[in-house]
């Protein structure tokens, strides 16, 4: 049965490595050679783009909806369907990534407005992997208790406050590339974020008291 | 600007993306004022917070409904069919291009073969063996393909070169190929199967009972033997054996339960237990394996092990359970196309 298959691998794989490579999984912008092959229509550039970007598209919604994962993979899939479309409009003057990054934030803020219901029951939250080894039953239970207060906290906040606090603080951005994601001056973004930390400290402010 | 309190700065301070001059001032101002460091470190605390929330993977059955929606019609006019023959239009073109450029560069040209130990080089002939002892090591130049480095006490014949085959074969031994090429031009045989190189770099080791064991460090390739094939991926490891063809691939970080039952069911020994042992296992990554043995085992277990693929990565649009479970070549090319996004 598997003779079949033998012919077809090759090309398919020897593809998909050459996109892979160009799109420089892992951090950097993609190469000029994928966005022509994206504008053309190429399925598999596109592919390699999506698999390139999808976890931090999708991770930006899911802690944006409280860790919703049928809001984040509607805003995912909004996001990818909505780049290949317009791609040939993409004219490279920005990074790919700030356009990237608003067109997420930008879906976001719109599901905000369509319902009214952000915060909902979720699937348990993530954090990053804690340096140090295995953790205990009881540690392990106490960091998904300070997630989902964290995740919780985020998500209470009013949507361009909580875009501002994910873009500097989940996906690292500059002041600068805020700006240009949110369309906004920097003096707007740092006000933003200022808001946001302050309605934080509040949210969180029975866990800081525990650890204090 | 700053002897009233600076809290509008803190954002601004604790992200460093104040001046120097504006840094220093707010400084200054902290040394002195305990209610703007108890807000500083407020805004500490609830950033460095928001850190540890983690990245989430997005589910594998996403692209599905994203290739859904790029597939149906579009109301302005533009079809996704003529993005389509666009894009096979390239590809013509440049497996086209590739070929006049592999036509023209890679004449056949003799093997070349470097000793490592006194560094001289010799160009040999197809049928001439390279032997190296134990504590000399040697190397192969394949054309402008790449270099096969021939490990302590290994056995390798030097095989045709061609416009379309540059061929070894190894009798004992390792060699690790590193091979810049298009698909299936480089090609290895051993006692047991055949490595057919599809763009990449690898270790095959052949024991004296002629077993092998290929190694993928990047790129693809196949392993074949009588009709048998098994595509082994970067990180993947596949074992063969003369007269049984190659074994089942796995990932070498698979969990060390599944690697111990590959073992045991490509060896024959219990295999119900084994297949049980990797279906409970089994990784999303390891759908490498589970792909492979949905042709492998006996009919009553395929429908287990495509329940334990489809939890982990459910199949592609218009891909069903009947057609897998009956080895519709063309349903197992699309799941595995799918699948192997995450291999």
């Amino acid at each position: 049965m598997l003779r079949a298959y033998r012919s077809l691998p090759m090309e398919e794989a020897a593809a998909r490595l050459r996109l892979m490579s160009q799109v420089g999984v892992g951090g950097g912008e993609i190469s000029p050679g994928i966005l022509d092959a994206c504008r053309r229509g190429d399925r598999e550039a596109f592919r390699a783009l999506y698999e390139a970007y999808k976890d931090r598209v999708y991770s930006i919604a899911f802690h944006f909806f409280h860790g919703d994962v049928d809001a984040a993979g509607e805003v995912t899939q909004q996001v990818f369907l909505k780049l290949m479309r317009e791609i040939r409009r993409f004219r490279g003057d920005a990074a790919l990534s700030t356009w990237l990054h608003r067109l997420v934030i930008n879906a976001c803020v719109d599901r905000t407005r369509r319902r009214r219901t952000d915060v909902v029951a979720n699937d348990p939250v993530v954090l990053d992997a804690m340096p140090g080894g295995a953790l205990s039953h009881e540690e392990s239970f106490a960091r998904r208790e300070v997630a989902a207060s964290v995740q919780h906290a985020v998500a209470t906040l009013p949507a361009k406050l909580r875009a501002a606090i994910l873009l500097r603080y989940f996906e690292d951005l500059s002041y600068s590339d805020m700006a240009r994601v949110l369309n906004c001056s920097i003096g707007t973004v740092a006000s933003r974020l200022s808001r946001g930390h302050r309605l934080l400290a509040k949210r969180l402010a029975p866990m800081r008291s525990r650890e204090m | 600007m700053f002897t009233r309190h600076v809290e509008k700065s803190l954002t601004r301070y604790c992200d460093g993306e104040l001046s120097a001059a504006d840094r220093q001032r707010v400084d200054a101002h902290l040394a002195t004022c305990p209610r703007c460091r108890t807000a500083l470190e407020t805004t500490r605390f609830s950033a460095s917070a928001v850190r540890q929330l983690g990245a989430v993977s997005a589910p594998p059955a996403l692209w599905h409904g994203i290739e859904a929606a790029l597939d149906e019609p579009r109301s302005d006019g533009i079809r996704m069919g003529a993005l389509r023959w666009a894009a096979a239009c390239a590809v013509l073109a440049l497996v086209a291009g590739s070929a006049y450029w592999w036509s023209r560069d890679l004449a056949p040209r003799p093997w070349e073969v470097a000793h490592a130990t006194d560094g001289s080089t010799r160009r040999m002939a197809a049928g001439e063996w390279v032997e190296t002892g134990g504590d000399s090591k040697a190397r192969i130049i394949v054309g402008q393909l790449g270099t096969v480095d021939v490990a302590p006490d290994t056995r390798v014949r030097l095989g045709r070169v061609s416009e379309s085959e540059y061929r070894l074969s190894l009798a004992r031994g390792t060699i690790s190929a590193e091979i810049n090429a298009p698909p299936r031009l480089f090609i290895v045989d051993t006692p047991a199967s055949t490595v057919v190189d599809l763009g990449c770099a690898y270790t095959v080791t052949v024991g004296d009972d002629g077993a092998a064991e290929l190694r993928m460090t990047t790129g693809w390739s196949a392993l074949e033997w009588n009709g048998r094939e098994s595509l082994v991926p970067a990180g993947a490891i596949c074992r063969t054996k003369p007269g049984a063809g190659p074994g089942t691939p796995y990932f070498d970080d698979a969990p060390e339960a599944v690697k111990a039952a590959v073992g045991d069911f490509d060896g024959g020994r219990d295999r119900a237990h084994a297949l049980d042992v990797i279906i409970g296992a089994a990784r999303l990554r390891d759908t490498l394996t589970l792909w492979h043995l949905l042709s492998r085992v006996d009919a009553p277990d395929r429908g287990r092990v495509y329940d334990a693929i489809a939890a982990l990565a459910p199949p592609p649009a218009r891909v069903s359970r009947a057609q897998i479970l009956a080895l519709d070549a063309d349903a197992l090319r699309k799941w595995r196309e799918e699948l192997a996004w995450q291999w």
